[in-house]
């Protein structure tokens, strides 16, 4: 199962980019600061893991789709982790109860608890997939707690969080340019692409009204009150 | 045990000699031991079949059934009240109390409380049994298990809905007026178009709810036939039928012959089925799942 | 009777939200156990014991008092989930319970007399007899209206009742007669008079079918969205259904209650407390709306015109109604 089929397809975007440099790195060295971090997050917001219990601890797919890999996230107050995972690998040996797929940027949001639980789904940038609840209740439950991404993720940095907190600010000014250059040029590259789909998603939709018109003619009542 | 079907009343908008003529033929020869008289749903269709009531109570009692006026369900306005009051000043009368309203005014004589009153649990019946209740019927929204434990120590008789469209919501604003661009205050009845509610389909043709005026009913159509042993093994003996613009005699007749032991409830649906037009069954509440579903002997016609 | 000074009620679905509701400027904050015993049972969401305890003291050291919504009707056969929620609430220090079922308020008025209960809107108490039936028979101090009524009714209602009343100005618009309704466990099973939840998200589905986003409530589509349309979520009456060959939003338009302008009329009415909806919502969007609505509230109450709220970003994209308190909803 390819991934590129499932969700959203990642925005070209700087994310991704950064995403592709980092890549060749081995896990063996980027995990253990996640391990920090989840138990950084388990120390300083045990609610958020109690408020999941009567959820049943769900484990999570988080999926940064303009990265090439994803997190496992498991719940269990006992032992909650934070995993990576190379999207290469097979999703559906991982026991999840539900994913969450977006960009990297809006998945910090729902972290920090800046998006709101009833516009968690107008979002279509977001897909959540499988245990819709669990989903909720992940962000009512980090909502409850008072996470920054950016206090709190720096702190595992220790002595150096001042200067990478100063790289990080510049660095998100000319994201944001870059950002919108990226936009235009996906754009410019897709026209043609997206004109054909177009015409595709228009003769499936009239196709849908025939079956519409349909069903309702092979309804096994008279019509009396219809 | 000796089993009684009551005749709900009728939710619909009816025209005052549609209802009369009803009425009459269900005195004459429909076997049920209650029938509920009254506009529950919207107080402006009230006054139509007012001047008919004493004489089709009349007709009804000498033919033997039981008689119980009901309520309004949504009593908001100053007329409303007044409608509600009237009613249950009225002596010699027996009153089915669909709001807090009519509850209130009922204390201390022998009253009926109808499904839109909420009675959840045993300490809610309870009051309302201290409180002179002698017949309550219960919302379709229960499961068998909750309605095991209502009727354990009940003192009222208790009754349950086994068939006709299922009330699930009731507004202050009319949807049937909405759907032909009217206001409610001029809303022309239109809600009399559509005498066994107005269809509500979802975006890709799927069967969903019905509209009636205020109210909003289940597309499906109840039929716990295949659950009246269940239930009078747990105490409840009366049952509810909530009229559908169909022959209800025969839909009375079919009941009464299962709960005789007389009919299998399958074949018994089957016929049924035939009456309703192929209106889907369910029974989900009972079951503590989505009510549109049909479990066990319905479960071939369901939605 | 004229109110002199509209109390702020507003709403906390985590300890951080009832702080912040309470650094706003609300003067009273309603939550609930995390449970089913109140109609916000939503997962994630509520508080246990403790973060009980801790809320009614954070709001006690700023003067400002919570209410617990008890207002799911009990289970038959075990009511012991709802007993004891009511028996903690009130010994934890709670200002008043909000409660719907009358079985229960009977238990409060036993077994916890001194604490104050207050009639949920779930009891949807729309008329004179029927709130003065919970006055006389369960001494309920406050009623919250259901949000049917005009403003000329609301005016009427206060002149032939002497209990306080509260009513909705602001978030989520139910248009069925709460408690009355049991659309949501047709479709799902789960309802909010028995589970507390509407529409549940355990029951919604999103299908991306390219050319348009279908939003699912069990086997039932809710709502269907082009590209360029803003999703919502597929609460069962604000979705798009089809009618006499006609497709509309038939119960309500994806709306969002704002009766911010009614702030005087409301006083004029002698209503006693606002109501904001939305335990289910972020800290965030909390702590903007009460202090919208504190200052609104403030103004009202110097005589002062109600300033412009500034909340258009954070009704998501939906319209905003003024709901049944204009005449011409019904």
């Amino acid at each position: 199962m390819s991934h590129s089929l499932k969700g959203p397809v990642a925005p070209l975007s700087p994310v991704l980019l950064a995403g592709m440099a980092i890549r060749p790195l081995p896990y063996g060295l980027i995990q253990p600061l996640f391990n920090k971090a989840i138990a950084q997050m388990h120390q300083q917001h045990p609610d958020v893991f109690d408020r999941l219990i009567p959820l049943g601890s769900p484990r999570f797919l988080i999926d940064p789709i303009d990265l090439p890999f994803s997190f496992i996230m498991d719940t269990r107050p006992t032992a909650p982790s934070l995993t990576l995972l190379d999207k290469q690998e097979d999703e559906r040996t991982q026991n999840i109860q539900a994913s969450i797929r977006g960009p990297l940027l809006l998945l910090i949001e729902l972290l920090e608890g800046r998006i709101d639980g009833d516009a968690l789904f107008f979002s279509r940038d977001l897909v959540v997939e499988g245990d819709t609840e669990a989903v909720l209740g992940l962000r009512n439950a980090v909502d409850g707690a008072d996470i920054n991404v950016h206090t709190d993720l720096l702190h595992i940095f220790g002595p150096l969080a001042r200067p990478v907190d100063g790289a990080a600010q510049l660095a998100g000014r000319l994201f944001n340019r870059f950002s919108k250059d990226l936009n235009t040029l996906s754009k410019a590259t897709l026209a043609p692409l997206q004109r054909k789909c177009d015409a595709q998603a228009a003769s499936l939709a009239e196709m849908e009204d025939t079956i519409t018109a349909l069903k309702k003619q092979l309804r096994r009542r008279s019509g009396k009150s219809a | 045990m000796t089993t009684h079907l009551t005749l709900g009343p009728v939710l619909f908008n009816w025209s005052p000699e549609k209802l009369k003529d009803f009425y009459f033929r269900i005195a004459d020869e429909a076997p049920v031991h209650t029938v509920f008289l009254g506009e529950v749903v919207c107080s402006k269709r009230q006054p139509f079949f007012a001047p008919h009531l004493p004489e089709v109570a009349e007709r009804l009692t000498a033919a033997g059934k039981r008689v119980i006026f009901s309520s309004l369900a949504l009593v908001l306005t100053k007329r409303e009240v007044d409608l509600v009051r009237d009613l249950c000043t009225m002596d010699d009368v027996m009153v089915e109390a669909n709001d807090l309203s009519a509850c209130a005014q009922l204390i201390g004589k022998p009253h009926a409380i109808g499904p839109f009153v909420n009675i959840y649990n045993e300490g809610t019946r309870k009051v309302f049994e201290d409180q002179g209740a002698t017949h309550i019927s219960l919302a379709g929204e229960l499961s068998r298990k909750s309605l095991a434990a209502l009727a354990k120590d009940a003192k009222a008789d208790l009754e349950v809905q086994i068939f006709g469209r299922q009330p699930l919501a009731i507004s202050a604003r009319c949807y049937h007026a909405r759907s032909y661009g009217l206001a409610k205050d001029s809303c022309k009845y239109v809600c009399e178009k559509h005498t066994d509610g107005m269809d509500l389909d979802t975006l890709d043709g799927d069967p969903f709810l019905a509209v009636n005026g205020l109210q909003t009913l289940s597309y499906t159509c109840a039929n716990l036939i295949g659950e009246l042993a269940d239930m009078q093994s747990m105490g409840i003996r009366h049952f509810r039928l909530s009229p559908q613009d169909t022959d209800m005699v025969e839909v009375a007749n079919l009941y009464r012959s299962v709960l005789d032991g007389i009919a299998e409830p399958q074949s018994a649906t089957e016929k049924l089925d035939d009456l309703v037009e192929g209106m889907p069954f369910a029974n989900g509440f009972y079951y503590a799942t989505e009510g549109v579903k049909a479990k066990g002997q319905i479960e071939e016609f369901g939605i | 009777m004229r109110t002199e000074k509209l109390e702020l009620v507003c709403p906390a679905g985590t300890p951080a939200a009832l702080r912040a509701a309470v650094d706003a400027g609300a003067d009273t904050i309603y939550c609930g156990f995390r449970d089913a015993t109140n109609a916000r049972n939503f997962p994630g969401l509520n508080f246990s014991r403790e973060e009980m305890g801790e809320g009614i003291n954070y709001a006690k050291r700023h003067e400002a008092h919570v209410l617990v919504a008890l207002n799911t009707y009990p289970e038959a056969g075990n009511p012991e989930p709802w007993h004891q929620a009511v028996l903690d609430a009130a010994d934890l220090g709670a200002h008043a319970l909000i409660m719907a079922d009358v079985g229960l308020l009977d238990f409060a008025s036993k077994h916890r007399p001194d604490t104050r209960r207050h009639l949920s809107v779930q009891a949807s108490a729309s008329n004179p007899d029927a709130i003065a039936y919970y006055q006389d028979r369960f001494d309920i101090k406050r009623v919250v209206l259901p949000r049917v009524l005009t403003v000329p009714e609301i005016a009427k209602l206060n002149a032939q009742i002497n209990v306080e009343t509260e009513v909705f100005v602001f978030g989520g618009l139910c248009v069925m007669a709460e408690g009355r309704c049991s659309l949501s466990s047709y479709a799902t099973g789960q309802s909010p008079n028995m589970n507390g939840v509407c529409s549940p998200a355990s029951h919604v589905r999103y299908e991306d079918k390219g050319n348009k986003l279908v939003s699912k409530l069990g086997e039932f589509t809710i709502n269907q969205f082009r590209q360029s349309e803003a999703a919502g979520y597929p609460t069962l009456c604000k979705g798009r259904f089809v009618t006499q060959d006609k497709p509309s939003y038939l119960f309500e338009d994806p709306t969002s209650l704002n009766a911010a302008e009614f702030l005087p009329d409301l006083m004029d009415a002698g209503v006693t407390a606002l109501k904001i909806e939305g335990r289910q919502r972020g800290k965030a969007y909390i702590a903007q709306v009460v202090a919208a609505f504190r200052k609104a509230a403030d103004a009202a109450a110097r005589g002062e015109p109600v300033p412009p709220l500034g909340l258009e970003t954070i009704t998501e994209g939906q319209r905003e109604t003024t709901g049944a308190y204009n005449k011409r909803w019904q």
